[in-house]
């Protein structure tokens, strides 16, 4: 965990007091609604649909034992006793009063906790893949690279008022974890004549337009990267476009100038920048790696699968948990252990204050007092001694946290919804619920498979769904919530073999494709159960995952199953004529 | 622009703006201001008669609006203007939130030189007088219905940075 120092913490603590004074002023009427709605989004606060939001940083995903206590604490004095975790790895409090926001910021400042730029046309909180340090297939540790570019992009005078928001996500390993294909920079780390750099992805994004990230440099080394970011954010700071805010993203910059043109664009900036104070040194990398505090895992003589041997054949549920939920560790010995907050019925992402506080235990007690967060909206304990797994499990299953659904069709990633946000067209975790009661049987689900399901409730695409291999998206028609369905959509990963990831131009995400008309709201389990049908009728054995066979037969053989089902034919001819 | 108010803060302390700016579309017809007092005119028009701009008792004030381009056509005359014998250059916020003349202060600063006088003009206000300073800007003229004291106040708003190519704010006297 990175422990802040003197300058960290003193900035933090100016920022509460800026945003208490503009608060203040707000409140006091010198400070127009206006002038006031961009400074309050620059830290988090969101006017929503019954009160305000907070967004809270969580940098990279990572948390200490004593900031989810204090999340908790937040939770219960300000808010109603929960809290949802967001995609961008951040955590978001749907009930605080406009008034509080400056003493809960206050609150979180006293355990290193801010909410900086986690809105607003700025640069976001910078993500990275959530086992980050303890992955055993890391040619970098991108933690220490995202603390630099935290920093970095802090504060920073230049990049405040961009043309629209701004993310960077980094990949430290070979597998992209990340989804660096789906961001405005993607970040990839590689290795060239022995020194290692960064493959820069730039121009992917959700929402409205969903672009996967065009290559402009496939080697920056890494002392280059500050700058090689700062030139990359200035020609979009300048050419941006800023006279429709959909047209705003950088992706549209790249697309409209093509990728080449950008990236010339791009090194031209560099060039008058390029080896400037900007620059990383030897010095300043291990500075910043010595503020971190680093697990001391010790010497474990045995690598813990005879401990939980027995167990793994005694208890089918325990052995379940394990295949889906449990994740190869860098130090023999070590798991690091997702605990799933997609429980049917609770809505996917959200975690309450007790909750809170039993993780913030479990991660002392089992772990060196870190958590994760993930952008599937879950919980990592990164370091449980493998050996302990069957206690631990045993722990998290009277808690109703130890659902085995990671990497499967329930471990739904969803958006708050018509329920909460403002902007949404429908409503999402009513719908997430009812598929999740669709596959209640669990030996159906394990046997589906490898299965992202993705659902947003408006364009905004908060819940990912063009990049779900399955994806739901809520449309609005003459006031009506429909759903529409995209199918073959990747966040990263799965590149086939013989695909040499250094020579690709595009990040290996995938968007998804829409197979035809919306349906309505009680229809969508119907739907994603005819899918699977089809899958699992297709599928040339069990090893040939969904997304396998959407990219080996396309999308045809589903859309005729769905559409020519009697039961689903009517609703969709329906709102055949509205839709596309 | 000429206003009795101190809303003007330059070399770090609030002060009356004493620049006031020349319409092209004036009813005398003139195509520059007259030599009597410091005018601003856009970067267009100084451009178009830098000639008749050079030598003047009172040099002229220069306005860079924030889609002003600095690619490698323009150079030249941009070089040209950090060159040239001029009261200031100003830039334009036409909304705080056009962030534009951010990098366009960062340009004229570092890849420019240009050392003189650089001033923020528009919708600038308390809250962003801080990163303004930081990008190279040394005079803020603070809209109207914002408390330029705060404003300046505000130059203090954080102690510590972490981007090294950008500057400390520079700060007035007060502690």
């Amino acid at each position: 965990m990175y422990i802040y120092d003197e300058i960290d913490q003193k900035l933090v603590e100016q920022r509460v007091a800026q945003f208490r004074g503009q608060t203040q002023r707000f409140l006091n009427g010198q400070l127009s609604e206006d002038e006031f709605r961009v400074l309050r989004l620059q830290n988090g606060l969101y006017i929503q649909r019954h009160a305000p939001m907070l967004r809270v940083a969580i940098p990279y995903g990572m948390l200490t034992s004593n900031q989810l206590r204090t999340l908790a604490y937040v939770a219960r004095r300000w808010d109603k006793g929960y809290a949802h975790l967001t995609t961008r790895q951040n955590i978001q409090f749907n009930w605080p009063r406009l008034e509080d926001a400056p003493d809960i910021l206050a609150k979180l400042a006293t355990v290193q906790m801010h909410a900086i730029q986690t809105s607003g046309n700025c640069i976001r909180n910078t993500t990275t893949d959530h086992f980050a340090g303890v992955a055993y297939d890391e040619i970098i540790n991108p933690l220490v690279w995202c603390e630099i570019i935290r920093q970095w992009s802090m504060l920073h005078p230049e990049f405040a008022f961009l043309p629209r928001k701004f993310k960077i996500a980094v990949s430290g390993s070979v597998t992209d974890r990340a989804a660096i294909g789906v961001h405005d920079i993607g970040l990839q780390a590689v290795e060239h004549n022995g020194e290692f750099g960064f493959r820069v992805f730039v121009g992917g994004g959700l929402g409205r337009t969903p672009l996967v990230g065009k290559l402009i440099n496939p080697f920056v080394a890494w002392y280059d990267l500050l700058t090689y970011l700062q030139a990359t954010l200035r020609v979009y700071n300048l050419h941006g476009r800023r006279d429709n805010k959909y047209k705003a993203r950088i992706k549209i910059l790249v697309k409209d100038l093509t990728p080449e043109v950008f990236a010339q664009q791009v090194n031209e900036q560099w060039a008058r920048i390029k080896g400037g104070a900007d620059t990383v040194t030897a010095e300043f990398v291990s500075a910043i790696a010595d503020k971190f505090t680093w697990p001391s895992y010790g010497v474990l003589h045995e690598n813990g699968s005879a401990a939980i041997a027995p167990h793994l054949e005694a208890s089918p549920a325990f052995a379940r948990w394990f295949r889906t939920n449990i994740h190869q560790h860098k130090i023999t010995g070590y798991s690091s252990v997702t605990v799933s907050l997609k429980a049917t019925g609770s809505p996917p992402g959200d975690i309450t204050a007790d909750q809170m506080d039993v993780l913030a235990e479990m991660a002392d007690n089992y772990g060196f007092g870190e958590l994760r967060v993930s952008h599937e909206q879950n919980i990592i304990l990164p370091d449980v001694k493998t050996k302990s797994l069957y206690a631990l499990w045993q722990e998290l299953s009277v808690l109703n946290l130890a659902t085995p659904n990671i990497g499967l069709i329930t471990n739904i990633i969803a958006c708050p919804g018509g329920d909460y946000c403002s902007l949404a067209n429908a409503v999402s975790i009513p719908v997430a619920e009812a598929i999740q009661q669709k596959f209640d049987d669990l030996d159906y689900v394990h046997e589906i498979g490898e299965l992202d399901l993705n659902l947003s409730g408006c364009m905004n695409s908060c819940g990912h769904h063009h990049v779900g291999h399955i994806g739901i998206l809520g449309v609005d028609k003459a006031g009506e919530e429909w759903y529409q369905i995209t199918l073959g959509g990747r966040q990263s990963g799965a590149l086939k073999a013989g695909v040499k990831s250094n020579t690709d131009s595009n990040a290996s995400a995938a968007i998804g494709r829409v197979i035809g008309p919306s349906f309505a709201r009680e229809q969508v389990p119907d739907v994603i159960a005819r899918l699977i049908q089809t899958y699992l009728s297709i599928r040339e054995s069990d090893v040939e995952r969904f997304i396998d066979v959407v990219d080996r037969v396309g999308i045809e053989p589903f859309k005729k199953d769905v559409y020519m089902d009697p039961l689903l034919a009517k609703t969709s001819n329906l709102v055949r004529e509205s839709n596309v | 622009m000429s206003d009795s108010n101190p809303n003007l803060i330059r070399g770090g302390q609030l002060t009356v703006n004493e620049v006031q700016c020349f319409d092209m579309n004036n009813e005398q017809a003139l195509l520059v201001p007259p030599d009597d007092a410091i005018w601003m005119v856009t970067f267009d028009t100084w451009l178009a008669h830098q000639l008749l701009l050079e030598g003047r008792q009172f040099p002229v004030a220069v306005l860079i609006p924030s889609d002003a381009d600095f690619d490698d056509a323009t150079s030249t005359h941009v070089h040209a203007l950090c060159q040239a014998d001029i009261a200031l250059i100003a830039i334009d916020f036409p909304s705080y939130t056009d962030g534009r003349g951010y990098s366009l202060a960062q340009l004229l600063r570092n890849i420019y030189q240009w050392s003189g006088e650089l001033r923020a003009v528009g919708d600038v206000m308390i809250d962003t007088v801080y990163y303004l300073a930081r990008c190279g800007f040394d005079s803020f003229l603070i809209k109207p219905g914002h408390d330029a004291q705060l404003a300046l106040d505000a130059l203090h708003t954080f102690s510590d940075t972490y981007q090294k190519s950008y500057r400390q704010p520079i700060k007035s006297n007060r502690p």
